[in-house]
């Protein structure tokens, strides 16, 4: 047998196909599972809501709220009571135990935690003129409570944590993508339910101060800061002036009375309650003197 | 830009590292198969078989041992392909090349040795794959395969 020595021209051992052709194939792939993973969550997490009980959901919430570095607030809770005692008496939200509380944030903005914790950030107290304003930001989040947003943003928002811990581990970089993305773009509500916590929040309202005072307040100070509607086209959630407009009209069409609004309460204005347990809690600030 | 990527350390080290892991792989890659052929065009006439060699008496003047190995390391962008892959199934075309160039790579070196040492042709050749560094077998981290070629040099009784 005769050696011809010859040089092979090709590679039959490695595959033409472009590096970032194959990424763009793969990321498009798992986008699309991903899309079809978060449409039939969508439907099966809007069923297990409405079953989850409230003893689940307050366990739930003890570790959100561990996380949040919220204080309880006297003078908030005080003003949360009239609402809830104005709940008809069918409502799911006498199974709740509600916590108000304030978190030092500098955002106007309030949060429904699971398991009956209502956050109210710093920023609002400061900026809120009047009890009832502050009221229908109480009333608006157990809108939310009630028809159990809270938790079906959550549920999506866990399930695709999850779903991404299955398919690639535990300590995936791609889990962690996951879930840092999923739960960031799951933070809002939709706009069908805020307009239902609106009006949930307004009718509790007027059970409880017999008017609608203040009830538009809110959301017109954010409209100010909030600027251009043009974003809000394909925002989820409504512009803050759609909101307020939303309110006057149901307002007008119920017939409620707008009388003079309660300013609020000294204790209240100052924003954060004061720490009891401070000198424990801080002993970095304490090495300086 | 720069609040973004301190709002998001895990996500911008993230990208950072697959932008690196692209371009230097792929000027790495393009690189050594450059060398690659360069170097198997000028070997080509030293005879490398992995039969076992049958001689007539007399014909061979010695025969030793020649082998080379190389170490060729996995980048994050490939990673990334390979983990994709995981999920949908398929050949791992990510790393063919890398598997590819550590093997042409090694056997190269056996003949760049065969031929220092005045060999006619390596019978015998053997290939080994294996994945080596403290992390290669982990989960989150980038291992290495080193490929290792042995065979048999000839040198025969020529004029």
């Amino acid at each position: 047998m005769k050696f011809t020595p010859k040089h092979i021209e090709g590679n039959v051992n490695v595959s033409k196909t472009h590096p970032l052709a194959e990424l763009g194939w793969l990321v498009g792939g798992l986008m699309l599972l991903v899309l079809i993973f978060y449409l039939l969550l969508g439907v099966s997490t809007d069923i297990a809501v409405a079953k989850i009980p409230v003893s689940a959901e307050v366990w739930l919430g003890e570790y959100f709220i561990g996380g949040m570095d919220a204080l309880e607030s006297e003078p908030l809770q005080k003003l949360l009571q009239p609402l809830l005692d104005n709940l008809p008496a069918d409502s799911p939200l006498h199974e709740y135990h509600f916590h108000a509380q304030v978190a030092e944030n500098e955002q106007i903005n309030a949060l429904a935690l699971p398991g009956g914790h209502i956050v109210v950030f710093s920023g609002l107290l400061e900026q809120a003129e009047s009890e009832n304003e502050v009221a229908m930001v109480l009333a608006h989040e157990l809108g939310h409570f009630a028809h159990r947003d809270h938790l079906r943003r959550l549920g999506r928002g866990l399930g695709l944590t999850v779903a991404a811990i299955m398919l690639f581990g535990q300590d995936s970089v791609a889990s962690d993508l996951a879930s840092k993305f999923f739960l960031v773009s799951e933070s809002h509500y939709s706009r069908e339910q805020e307009s239902a916590a609106d009006r949930f929040g307004l009718e509790l309202l007027v059970a409880g101060y017999g008017h609608a005072g203040g009830a538009t307040d809110f959301f017109a100070r954010v409209g100010k800061d909030a600027g251009s509607r043009i974003p809000y086209l394909l925002a989820s959630h409504p512009h803050p002036d759609d909101r307020v407009r939303e309110l006057q009209k149901l307002i007008a069409a119920n017939g409620y009375r707008v009388d003079a609004v309660i300013p609020l309460g000294k204790d209240l204005q100052e924003g954060l309650p004061v720490r009891e347990d401070a000198s424990f809690e801080e002993p970095v600030s304490g090495a300086e003197k | 830009m720069l609040e973004i990527i301190f709002r998001y350390p895990d996500l911008s080290l993230f990208l950072a590292l697959m932008v690196i892991g692209y371009t230097c792989g792929t000027i790495a890659e393009k690189r050594h198969y450059k060398s690659i052929i360069k170097r198997e065009q000028e070997l080509v006439k030293l005879m490398v078989v992995n039969a076992e060699g049958r001689f007539a008496e007399g014909a061979v003047r010695t025969s030793f041992l020649v082998n080379g190995s190389t170490v060729v390391s996995n980048d994050y962008f490939k990673r990334l392909l390979a983990i994709l892959r995981n999920v949908f199934g398929g050949r791992v075309k990510a790393y063919e090349s890398l598997i590819d160039r550590a093997r042409r790579e090694a056997i190269l070196r056996m003949k760049e040795e065969a031929r220092a040492r005045g060999a006619h042709m390596i019978v015998n050749l053997r290939l080994e794959t294996s994945t080596i560094g403290r992390s290669a077998n982990k989960k989150n981290r980038i291992g290495s395969i080193e490929t290792l070629a042995y065979g048999t040099a000839v040198v025969m009784n020529r004029p």
